[in-house]
């Protein structure tokens, strides 16, 4: 089972990845508070499938089951799951706790 | 060539005009432009290429609701015969501006809507040069497949790099495009708080 650390660090990569495609001075700061999308938001759209697409396949790869983020269940949440990585880091535990 | 501007919910494609020679211009030669094929070497020359595009082609300056221009977007080489054309000149150039919100991939849901909806095309294609890793990652995510790889097709920065060929059927559109898409954009709709419940707690 994936703990919030292992979860963070599958963001925090994914976000890294985007940083990798970015000049110097475009870097986004990666922290357990970082606003993903919405007001205040570090991300275009462009920048915010990037990181649905790695932390679905990080997370897929390492609990070993299908993880989804973008259906109508994850925009029915209270809090946007991509509302920051700590929203993203407690959607993917609440995904990952149920049974298969 | 559609003379009127397609209205979305974050952004709206508005026709590109003369006018937005020296806009378009900066941003084909901003860092963020690397991957696009070299645009023109003078605002002058950026002007005389938008007053020569045929009327066969759909070219859009991307603009926010409040009428700012982020971006450009086209639709071109549209075949009414085969039923197939091409995404494309797809760049948003004010970055900054677009932060958090779902404006490219409205803007690409505005090209898909005019080009399968309105114009019944069965095929949108397009390439993307093959080190525009969050490009391609995007398009494949939003349902477009590859094709093929066009071996050093675009010169760029000073050396060739190839491209990947990417298709996308409106089947595909309709099945996986569209949810993801209308899923972005209500993402963009959210704020980062707690929403009101019915009882308005």
């Amino acid at each position: 089972m994936l703990n919030k650390d292992a979860v963070h660090a599958i963001i925090f990569q994914a976000l890294a990845n985007v940083n990798d495609e970015r000049g110097p001075d475009e870097q986004l700061d990666i922290s357990p508070a970082t606003i993903l999308f919405g007001t205040d938001a570090v991300l275009d759209s462009l920048s915010l499938v990037s990181v649905i697409v790695d932390v679905e396949a990080a997370v897929s790869e390492v609990s070993g089951r299908d993880v989804v983020l973008t259906d109508d269940r994850a925009m029915s949440q209270e809090v946007s799951p991509f509302s920051d990585v700590g929203s993203l880091t407690s959607y993917i535990l609440l995904l990952l706790s149920e049974p298969v | 060539m559609l003379a009127k501007t397609i209205q979305g919910e974050f952004i709206n494609l508005r026709p590109l005009q003369g006018s937005d020679a020296e806009r378009t211009y900066n941003w084909r030669h901003s860092a963020r432009a690397k991957y696009l094929n070299q645009g023109a070497a003078s605002v002058e020359q950026q002007a005389a290429w938008i007053a020569s595009r045929p009327v066969t082609e759909y070219n859009f300056i991307i603009e926010l609701k409040s009428g700012h221009a982020v971006g450009m977007v086209s639709l071109t080489g549209i075949d009414t015969i085969n039923q197939h054309g091409e995404s494309g000149r797809f760049l948003i150039g004010d970055e900054d501006a677009v932060k958090g919100t779902p404006a490219a991939v409205e803007a690409m849901k505005l090209i898909y809507e005019l080009a399968f909806d309105q114009l019944g095309l069965i095929r949108i294609c397009g390439t993307v040069a093959a080190d525009n890793h969050l490009m391609i990652k995007w398009q494949k995510y939003l349902g477009m497949k590859e094709e093929g790889r066009l071996r050093n097709h675009l010169y760029l920065d000073g050396q060739f790099q190839d491209a990947l060929f990417l298709g996308l059927l409106v089947d595909e559109y309709r099945k996986v495009t569209l949810p993801r898409m209308n899923f972005l954009v209500a993402a963009g709709r959210v704020k980062n708080e707690l929403k009101p419940t019915a009882q308005g707690n």
